[in-house]
């Protein structure tokens, strides 16, 4: 509560966060975790994913691997070889055991674990955007 | 054959011929010694001949001197031929007793020898004692001499008939020699081509066969247990390959059993890593949720409406966890104890129109059309397995279409059969995996793909229609959809029939 009275010192206007996630209620609970100082927007799966980052450039992405049409991991290669979106923060969110060795070689900045502590996502995303 | 009798067969032939060159030689041999026999024979016999010619000729002699000296010591040359004189005849007639043509010569020759000693000499010795004065050259000493002549001339021909027999028996015992010694050798030759032959048949009917099975049993050591040996070779031979080759046709029967239990083991154990995977992400979805939220809540303060917001979605994410389990407890029961139905009588038209609406609300992206000849359409069935069954296809057609579209329910109504059919126009069903679709936690690619469920769907589905007493299936073309149907037994029918005239999938 008081990060959020200060955060308009420093960024008057809120980041977007892009919430990418199969599952309706995990986006909900990215969302609830993150609270409402930012702006979000959804995506359910990877092409959507890739389509709204190309056109919204979002100051973040939380990104779960697991996603039909496109998976996470080929969202992320996507991103990192698109010269816009290359340096676009990318959290990914993996209940998958092996995504994380593969997203590392993708180039993602952070990872968390699902299921996740809210604490790890907030602390990896304020770190990111700080 | 068996190999044992040939054996036999040819060792008691190669016993016969060396018993037939035996027999020729004891036959040359004994021809040999009765030559021999036969020429000393003659020699006794023309010895014998000489003395009694002697005899007589002594006997000629002492009468000649006694004819001449009329002096009675000059008769003693006669006097002890004559006393020898049968003695030798006899042992003459002996020598040839076996012999009827030498013994008529004998024969004669006795009848002309006693003629001329006992019936012409014996009688004019006393009557020349008596009268000194016979004129002793006349007559009588003409006849004597022409006696004398003819006995000579039968001891020549009797020797030289001797002698003749000796030869040819001689030449006889020498033809019968060589034709023995020609029949040895000939047998002899043939024993030993025989020896030759048999062990060349032997190298070849045995040796060949058991070289075969040994190289053949090298190579099933090797691991070739397809390998199989020509069934040649007599009796025991024959034997060996044929056991060979069953040997051969277990090792390859207990490899193929290993086999297929290989695969039955690896087919498991990809079920149980599929189950794990599946567990995972199916499982760690909603308990993400539920431990997030739970865990927000804990930490965090929030206006009542948003905490009530919160733990509504924490209850439909615990829920959705036991629908989980009770799925996989679901398999477990079926499997075990089969489906059990409440059956009643169910009108489809709605059944069908309250899942199409259920799932049309859970996707956005798609259109769900429900397209039916008559309602109501009844057919006698447990209505919550069939909605179970109904639910699993038309949540198939969507999650394998990603993209959205249209999503159509069809039905048709024979009377014996009613057939339903849910069409999707996604990403169809790869031809490799179009065998394996009904199999419990088999989900293709899906996993990998982001496409969530647990593989369960369509085997419950299939256990749940096939207890209906209907079928299940589908009609794919990768790349431009699936359609999914089954059939149930119709009102008018007990059982259904899989008569599919009523083509609606396409």
């Amino acid at each position: 509560m008081e990060r959020i009275e200060r955060q308009p010192e420093f960024d008057p206007a809120p980041a977007t966060i892009l919430v990418c996630d199969d599952d309706a209620s995990l986006r909900e609970l990215v969302r609830a975790v993150l609270g409402p100082r930012y702006r979000f927007v959804e995506a359910a799966d990877g092409v959507e994913a890739l389509t709204l980052a190309r056109e919204l450039h979002p100051d973040l992405i939380v990104l779960d691997v697991m996603l039909p049409a496109l998976s996470g991991i080929e969202v992320l290669e996507a991103l990192r070889l698109d010269d816009e979106l290359r340096s676009l923060p990318v959290v990914v969110i993996t209940a998958w055991a092996h995504a994380e060795v593969d997203a590392q070689l993708a180039g993602a900045d952070r990872f968390v674990s699902k299921p996740f502590d809210p604490d790890d996502l907030s602390a990896a995303v304020e770190e990111l955007l700080a | 054959m068996t190999l044992a009798r040939r054996m036999w067969l040819a060792s008691a032939t190669l016993a016969i011929l060396v018993g037939a060159a035996f027999a020729a030689l004891v036959l040359a041999v004994s021809a040999q010694r009765e030559a021999t026999d036969r020429e000393a024979r003659s020699k006794d016999v023309i010895a014998a001949s000489l003395q009694l010619e002697k005899l007589v000729s002594d006997a000629e002699a002492g009468f000649l001197g006694f004819t001449v000296t009329r002096a009675g010591s000059s008769l003693e040359p006669y006097e002890s031929a004559r006393r020898g004189l049968p003695a030798r005849l006899r042992v003459l007639q002996t020598l040839v007793a076996d012999d009827p043509t030498q013994r008529a010569r004998v024969q004669r020759l006795t009848s002309r020898i006693h003629g001329y000693v006992y019936l012409f000499i014996a009688p004019l010795i006393p009557l020349l004692r008596e009268e000194p004065g016979l004129n002793e050259d006349a007559g009588p000493a003409q006849t004597g001499k022409s006696q004398t002549d003819e006995i000579g001339r039968l001891f020549r021909n009797f020797r030289s008939a001797e002698n003749k027999l000796a030869a040819m028996a001689a030449r006889d015992a020498d033809a019968r020699t060589h034709l023995a010694v020609v029949v040895g050798a000939i047998v002899v030759g043939a024993s030993m081509a025989l020896i030759t032959l048999f062990g060349i048949v032997l190298a070849r009917s045995i040796g060949r066969p058991i070289r075969a099975a040994a190289s053949g049993a090298n190579r099933i050591a090797g691991g070739e247990l397809s390998l199989r040996l020509p069934p040649e070779g007599p009796g025991e031979v024959g034997e060996l390959t044929r056991a060979f080759n069953s040997m051969a046709e277990r090792l390859e029967e207990n490899r193929r059993e290993l086999e297929a239990q290989n695969a039955e083991l690896r087919e498991s154990e990809r079920m149980k890593t599929e189950l794990v995977s599946i567990v995972s992400h199916e499982l760690r979805t909603p308990l993400a949720s539920v431990l997030g939220f739970t865990a927000l809540l804990l930490k965090r303060e929030f206006d009542p409406p948003t905490r009530r917001h919160y733990l509504g979605i924490v209850d439909a994410q615990a829920r959705r966890l036991a629908a989980l389990l009770e799925d996989f407890l679901d398999v477990q029961r079926i499997e075990h104890e089969g489906v059990d139905l409440a059956t009643e009588k169910v009108d489809l038209a709605v059944l069908l129109d309250e899942q199409a609406q259920l799932y049309a609300a859970q996707s956005p992206k798609h259109r769900l059309e429900v397209d039916l000849p008559e309602r109501p359409l009844t057919v006698r069935g447990d209505p919550n397995r069939l909605a179970q069954v109904v639910g699993n296809l038309l949540s198939n057609a969507i999650k394998y279409s990603p993209d959205g579209g249209l999503v159509e329910v069809v039905a048709a109504n024979t009377g014996e059969s009613v057939r339903i059919a849910v069409r999707d126009r996604g990403r169809g069903i790869p031809a490799d995996q179009q065998s394996r679709i009904f199999t419990k936690f088999f989900r293709g690619d899906a996993g990998a793909t982001g496409i969530t469920g647990t593989g369960l769907g369509l085997a419950v589905s299939r256990e749940i229609v096939e207890a209906h007493g209907g079928s299940i299936g589908f009609d794919s073309d990768p790349g431009e959809g699936t359609t999914f149907w089954l059939e149930l037994p119709g009102p008018n029918g007990e059982q259904m029939t899989t008569d599919a005239k009523t083509e609606v999938g396409g």
